[in-house]
């Protein structure tokens, strides 16, 4: 979505666990939701 | 609607602000999130940028990763944080680019804005200013900044390619655009995807 938004150049982190030991951490386990760093430059 | 709109705009940013006005208000409160410095430690953040912090300025955090952990801001640049909240990464983007650059935090929940300029005037802070508007319109000239960052925002976003959109618009040609943000390894249902209470709890 990035790219077909006139971005270039995108990089994606490592994930983060970004929930664990939150509340929320059972949700995010069932979709396998993590955290990442998103790194992209105006074409 | 269209077809890549899955949610109301409108109904999701109610449901929003109604979740991040807590968290601005009562941080201490148990949220499905982490929230404040054990947070901004959990996701790597530089001790030495957030211990000097007052309270204010950490105690609503509820990013979801780093956004300058791919690429750290140069001095004298100048910054849009997209969604600031009650401003932790603004005040963190403030000390990297100096006294030469310039940050401007926009966020749509009153309580939020008013606890970020609140800390930028205890920290005497004349580089950072805090604007109240909407990701999907930003009140910021075109091609003003030279970096965009947000965090754990574009998943509150129901129309991603506005929000996109109009981050090219704000950033200059070459512009650097650097967030943090949730993604699901596992496909989520499609009615799910429709159910608004999901997607801020």
């Amino acid at each position: 979505m990035l790219e077909d938004s006139g971005f270039t150049d995108v990089l994606i982190g490592e994930p983060v666990d970004t929930f664990g030991g939150a509340t929320g951490e059972e949700k995010a386990r069932a979709f396998e939701v993590y955290g990442y760093a998103f790194l992209a430059r105006r074409a | 609607m269209t077809d890549h709109v899955l949610v109301d705009p409108d109904a999701l940013r109610e449901q929003v602000r109604i979740k991040y006005r807590e968290v601005a208000a009562e941080p201490s409160r148990t949220f499905h999130f982490h929230t404040g410095r054990p947070l901004a430690d959990r996701l790597g953040y530089d001790a030495a940028a957030v211990d000097p912090l007052p309270n204010g300025a950490v105690e609503s955090f509820a990013g979801v990763g780093n956004p300058f952990s791919m690429r750290c801001l140069g001095s004298g640049e100048r910054v849009v944080d997209v969604g600031s909240g009650a401003g932790f990464d603004s005040f963190i983007a403030a000390g990297l680019v100096g006294v030469g650059g310039r940050v401007i935090g926009v966020d749509m929940t009153i309580e939020m804005l008013e606890k970020s300029r609140q800390t930028a005037s205890v920290l005497g802070l004349s580089n950072v200013e805090f604007r109240d508007g909407l990701a999907e319109t930003l009140p910021v000239e075109d091609g003003w900044a030279d970096v965009v960052i947000s965090n754990g925002v574009m998943n509150l976003c129901a129309d991603k390619q506005a929000v996109f959109a109009e981050v090219r618009r704000v950033l200059k040609p070459g512009g650097w655009f650097q967030f943090a943000d949730i993604a699901n390894g596992r496909e989520v249902p499609p009615d799910a995807l429709r159910d608004i209470d999901l997607w801020t709890g």
